[in-house]
């Protein structure tokens, strides 16, 4: 069998994590950092912030100046130097990690953002950044500015309103904790049928499969009773795939609704893995698409690939 | 594909600007005017509405909406660009613009460990004594130099008096909140109490010179609003104090280390010397020269001269001012003025009386409850000034005594306690991350009872005393 | 004792704001203003004359300058706050607001890159090239649509070359001066070759009409007027390159920098096709409904339009506009009014005429240089509008040929080459804080005698021929 050419390089990856808060954000923070390990991908942890109204936008200025000179820091900047201790703690025996301080005076202003700039970071590649603004928004710019391949961010009581305009508006993979429990045993359930987007989405399975140990299977939905080519080549190129990776994984044909299915299927147990939608933005906004769908409706962790 | 996800992702963020200028299309070409109304007093009033509904949705940055509001006014209002700018620039927007950089200039300084060691030495550790001591510092602060400066300077004294009890955030939140809304409060009832105080009451003042209305001398001012300002302090200090309960009743050690931090920032420097005695400058020439100069000239003169001394560098307050704030007050007392002269105004006053009469018959409750009530609500959507800006012209067409109505709106305007975007004081605290949306519902709905019932005290017991 | 080191270096560091405080007291107590003026106006020249010293030796940034003019007319008496105030700002005022507003939004965008990459191909690299380059284009720019518009548009293309000859501008002071001082100065002399290269053009027009000297069409204007304008390029070239002797003769490093610029930002795309768009929006708004709008809320609508379509953040305009410009602006423009308001204005006219009357006999030679010196000095303080506005009646009523010295007075006006006050692309330029006011003045008398020979072959040989 010719070897395909990769379409996710491994070498040059990079992921970004979201943050919002101490007291919820340790699951995203934990994943975020772990996946980003997985594919030896820098990590880029952004917390983004409100912004002041307009009116008194200059008079929160002034006094966040002023509190500085009482050592007392944007309370984002707090979020991002507990996010580092975080990553720390995650890998205690590596030294050079361990050798970077957060040091809140050391922040740079650029291009609507800050920097905080950690010196003594040789090779670890984290990021940490601070944003103000709306969540979308703020998330698009970042993606922008530093090409990221991959967003990890954390589910959200807003999840209906938000799932939408994270998926058709961030311009990477999205990969979207929702109610991630660290303890519990996750299968990996990719969604494969006849897109473009499901070679790249059953690379990423495999890495992680690989490298974490996950049991893997596949669910290819078709309304009717009848399985095309298309969907079916799709299934058996996964699994040859798989095959040569030295990966078993099991694979499932079911008919239905495809979302519905997805969603049962999935249950509470599995991380879902599927392309991101190829229906143009107009119809997208109108009529959704199966990966916003698929969010709107399941509970599981779900990561859309791009 | 010719539409791409940007442009889609551009529509849905600015979806509020394209609903007001829809909003405005329709009303401009669709619906006529009312008989009672002009025309040119329609386009203003739509162009207010349109204004009003981009301020509180903020599609666009203020600044945006402040150049929307000076160019409508020439392509559907009527009027020149030269007859906009001799109305946009005024004594008001000079003093806003030389008060937020008189508090540039002076907040640098880092006076506010003199501060905190002086607050500390007058109202000792017990905690109920520290939030009443702070309630009333803010709003006597406030009423002289405005609530933006005073929270600037009191916030980092309260935070580093919360990290110095060493306890966790959880353990603490009825102790912070309640320092910290003593501080807001405190800032935004006190900025009342004297013209200096606050833009609002500056562009009140404005607005009774441009309409004929009559004036108030800095002193009068005073000796009508300011037992409102005393009969607060003890009641808000009181309400904090029971809906955000402390945790601990006494501060010692807190304190203490305090005492010990601010002690070690050194003598006073000749520059804080010089910072001081300018200021007190400044607000003498507030109160004694007010009428002659007008309070922007004299903050002006006071900005000048903090550069002259090289107390603060233009940089510095270049960076330090919202240039986009003072071009929205421009904008907003432009087209107040412009309300009034077309007739806007007299005719929206007209109608919320007619649509009042019914259920209020006195005539000067009406009023005062019309006044009242635009200004409250407004204000905790809009900034205080900007609700000034734009209901100052319909209170002062209703009828009545305009110098008392004024000052109820004014006062009115100050009741921003609900959200934490409408006052100054409020997104400050907010940006700290140590309070939450649901504290300031929680306090401000008693805040704003508690000040309603002083404002009818005052304004029935107190005012006819002098009018 | 080191608080008196303070003090005395205080002093010596602001000793010229002290002797303008000085002086000012001295005219305000000490000297009785002359019979036919009135206080008011004698205080409003006091605070202009205190402002001129202030503006040329700088003791104290700029911004402090224009709060200065402001509430000194409040402190004298000369008006009230609020008059004051409204005088301060109005369409002047928001159209330099607006265009340097629109500089920073275009620049964000890097069109300016795109646009010095245009020019520089037309003119090749060697720096005399690219000085007369620039001084061309925006003289014959400026004929058509306005001197504002041009120094708006060309200035963040001269400030780009700056920084790629060389990231630290005092090294290259002489070429940085070089290359602004051609775009204002070439948008200067070129605003007068059309009637829309000014509004001061139009308020000349409109006097003619008024005391009935006939009218004039756009095409005979240019006959009568442009040759002066295609002489001046030339020499104002040479006078540039003369006074400030740029440190480099070639600039292929710049160039070669720029080029790599704009080609690694690659194609233009959807984002600058906009921009562009936009701009050409505002442009065609100011050649066709500036008079129905005025320049200034069309400028306006343009930044308006930049932010709401987030091709600029308001953080960036907030940042980089040069705010203190504006209040300066706007502080010249308040003293402006009340100097005509008191009758100040009207009361120098008298007295320069009245004296020269006693020099030069010949009432024609008088008519001319009363109106050119007139007009060409107090351009130079107030806008040249106001200047022509003021200036017009008095000189149209000396008798002679009006349209011969309407003619005069309307280029005579464009004469503001002295101070970074003097006109609207002189204080566009120095907003960029890379010129001095005393740079102004080496290459403005130089310009100035330029223009007024220029001005006065144009009369004696070339009008005769019409």
């Amino acid at each position: 069998m010719t070897k395909k050419k990769l379409l996710v390089d491994p070498k040059s990856l990079k992921f970004l994590t979201a943050v919002s808060s101490i007291e919820y954000s340790k699951p995203t923070l934990k994943m975020g950092a772990l996946i980003a390990s997985v594919f030896d991908a820098s990590h880029g942890v952004v917390y983004v912030g409100e912004r002041a109204s307009g009116f008194h936008g200059s008079s929160v200025n002034m006094t966040r100046q002023n509190l500085d000179n009482w050592n007392i820091i944007h309370p984002g900047l707090e979020v991002l130097e507990w996010a580092l201790e975080e990553i720390k703690k995650m890998s205690p025996e590596n030294q050079d990690l361990a050798k970077i301080k957060f040091n809140p005076d050391h922040v740079h202003e650029e291009d609507g953002r800050v920097r905080v700039i950690l010196p003594n970071d040789k090779g670890s590649r984290i990021e940490l950044i601070l944003r103000e603004g709306e969540l979308v928004d703020q998330l698009r710019r970042e993606i922008q500015l530093e090409d990221y391949n991959l967003a990890i961010i954390g589910g959200s009581q807003n999840k209906r309103h938000l799932a939408h305009s994270i998926i058709q508006y961030i311009p990477c993979s999205i990969f979207v904790l929702q109610k991630f429990n660290p303890r519990k045993h996750y299968k990996l359930l990719l969604l494969v049928d006849d897109s473009a987007a499901t070679r790249k989405s059953v690379e990423y399975g495999a890495l992680i499969a690989k490298k974490l140990g996950w049991p893997v299977r596949t669910l290819t939905v078709s309304k009717t009773k009848r399985f095309g080519e298309g969907y079916q080549g799709a299934a058996d190129l996964t699994k040859a795939y798989f095959q040569s990776k030295d990966i078993e994984v099991e694979q499932f044909f079911l008919t239905g609704d495809p979302v519905r299915t997805f969603v049962e299927f999935a249950g509470d147990n599995h991380f879902i893995i599927m392309g991101a939608s190829t229906l143009n933005p107009v119809k997208q906004l109108l009529f959704g698409s199966k990966p916003i769908k698929t969010l709107e409706q399941t509970d599981v962790p779900i990561l859309i690939v791009r | 594909m010719f539409i791409t996800a940007d442009m889609i992702f551009w529509v849905q963020q600015k979806r509020w600007l394209l609903i007001a200028l829809a909003v405005g299309a329709v009303l401009y070409w669709f619906i006529p005017h009312p008989e009672s109304l002009g025309q040119d007093a329609y386009h203003i009033l739509i162009i207010i509405l349109m204004t009003l509904i981009l301020i509180l949705k903020e599609p666009i940055p203020l600044p945006a909406i402040a150049l929307q509001l000076i160019f409508w006014q020439v392509i559907i209002g009527g009027s020149t660009a030269n007859e906009v700018g001799s109305y946009f620039m005024n004594d008001a927007v000079f003093f806003i613009m030389g008060s937020l950089m008189l508090a540039v200039a002076i907040v640098s300084q880092g006076l506010d460990k003199r501060l905190a060691l002086g607050i500390i030495r007058i109202t000792g550790n017990k905690t109920w004594r520290i939030v009443t001591g702070f309630t009333a510092i803010s709003a006597l602060l406030s009423s002289f130099m405005g609530p933006h400066m005073v929270t600037a300077m009191m916030l980092p004294v309260a935070l580093t008096l919360i990290r110095f009890t060493n306890k966790s955030r959880k353990s603490i939140r009825g102790l912070t909140a309640s320092l910290l809304f003593a501080i807001a409060y405190g800032a935004m009832f006190g900025s009342i109490g004297t013209p200096s105080g606050g833009g609002r009451n500056v562009i009140m003042m404005n607005y009774w010179a441009e309409f004929g209305s009559g004036s108030l001398s800095y002193i009068e001012w005073i000796k009508l609003v300011y037992p409102m300002v005393l009969l607060e302090i003890p009641l808000a200090a009181f309400i904090i104090l029971k809906t955000f309960p402390p945790e601990l009743p006494v501060l010692d050690t807190a304190v203490r280390r305090l005492s010990a931090e601010v002690a070690r920032s050194g003598k006073t420097t000749l520059k804080q010397m010089a910072t001081l005695l300018l200021f007190g400058g400044v607000l003498l020439g507030w109160a004694f020269l007010s009428e002659n100069y007008g309070l922007g000239s004299i903050a002006l003169i006071g900005v000048f001269l903090f550069v002259a001394f090289g107390l603060v560098s233009w940089e510095e307050l270049s960076k330090g001012t919202n240039w986009g704030v003072i071009l929205l007050f421009g904008a907003t007392i432009s087209i107040g003025v412009q309300m009034k002269n077309t007739g806007g105004a007299a005719w929206l006053a007209d109608g919320s009386v007619n649509l009042l009469k019914g259920l209020i018959p006195n005539i000067d409750a009406l009023r005062a409850v019309v006044s009242v009530a635009l200004s409250g609500v407004l204000s905790n959507l809009l900034s205080g000034s900007a609700t000034v800006a734009v209901v100052g012209p319909v209170v002062l067409n209703l009828g009545g005594d305009p110098i008392l109505l004024g000052l109820a709106s004014v006062i009115s305007s100050a009741f921003g306690y609900f959200t934490t975007v409408a006052a100054p004081a409020c997104t400050i605290i907010y940006s700290s991350g140590l309070v939450k949306a649901p504290d300031f519902l929680r306090a401000g709905w008693k805040m704003a009872v508690m000040s309603t019932l002083s404002l009818a005290l005052v304004g029935l017991v107190w005012w006819p005393l002098f009018r | 004792m080191t608080i008196y080191i303070d003090v005395l270096f205080w002093m010596r560091q602001k000793r010229w704001f002290l002797i303008a405080i000085a002086y000012g007291l001295f005219m305000h107590f000490g000297v009785s203003p002359p019979a036919d003026l009135n206080p008011a106006a004698f205080d409003a020249l006091i605070i202009i004359s205190m402002a001129l010293i202030l503006i040329i030796t700088e003791p104290l940034p700029l911004p402090a300058i224009a709060m200065f003019m402001l509430f000194m007319q409040v402190v004298l008496g000369i008006d009230t706050a609020n008059n004051v105030a409204s005088s301060f700002m109005n369409d002047a005022v928001f159209f330099i607001m607006g265009s340097l507003m629109l500089a920073v939004a275009i620049v964000s965008q890097g069109l300016d890159k795109r646009l010095a990459l245009g020019i520089i191909t037309l003119t090749g690299h060697k720096t005399w090239r690219i000085v007369a380059g620039f001084t061309a284009i925006s003289a014959i720019l400026a004929s058509f649509i306005g001197e504002h518009t041009v120094a708006a548009m060309m200035m963040p293309v001269g400030l780009t070359l700056v920084r790629y000859a060389n990231k630290d501008p005092k090294k290259v002071a002489g070429l940085t001066a070089a290359l602004l001082f051609s775009i204002a100065y070439g948008a200067t002399i070129g605003s007068i070759g059309t009637p829309s290269g000014g509004g001061r053009n139009v308020i000349m027009m409109n006097y003619w009409a008024e005391f009935g000297a006939g009218s004039v069409t756009y095409l005979e204007w240019i006959k009568y007027v442009y040759p002066m304008v295609l002489f001046q390029i030339p020499f104002t070239v040479i006078i540039l390159l003369w006074t400030f002797k740029p440190e480099q003769s070639n600039l292929d490093s710049a160039v070669r920098k720029l080029v790599i610029d704009v080609a690694r930002a690659g194609k233009i795309k959807g984002r600058e096709w906009l921009a562009i768009f936009l701009f050409f929006l505002v442009f065609l708004g100011w050649v066709f409904l500036s008079e129905d709008f005025g320049l200034g809320i069309i400028a306006l609508l343009g930044v308006f339009l930049y932010l709401a379509f987030g091709l600029v953040e308001w953080q960036e305009l907030n940042r980089k506009t040069n705010w203190g410009v504006i209040l300066l602006f706007g502080a010249a423009i308040s003293i402006g009014i009340q100097m005509n308001k008191t009758g100040a204005a009207e009361w120098i006219a008298q007295v320069i005429i009245v004296n020269l009357g006693k020099v030069i006999n010949d009432p024609a030679i008088l008519q001319g240089s009363v109106s050119v010196l007139l007009t060409g000095f107090m351009s130079n303080i107030l806008s040249s509008s106001a200047t022509v506005a003021v200036v017009g009646p008095i000189v149209l009523d000396l008798g002679g040929d009006k349209i011969l010295i309407g003619y005069a007075t309307a280029i005579a006006s464009a004469f503001g080459y002295f101070t970074a006050v003097a006109a609207p692309a002189c204080t566009i330029i120095y907003s960029s804080g890379l010129v001095k006011s005393k740079d102004f003045l080496r290459a403005g008398w130089k310009m100035g005698i330029l223009s007024l020979v220029s001005l006065l072959g144009l009369s004696l040989l070339w009008w005769p021929l019409l």
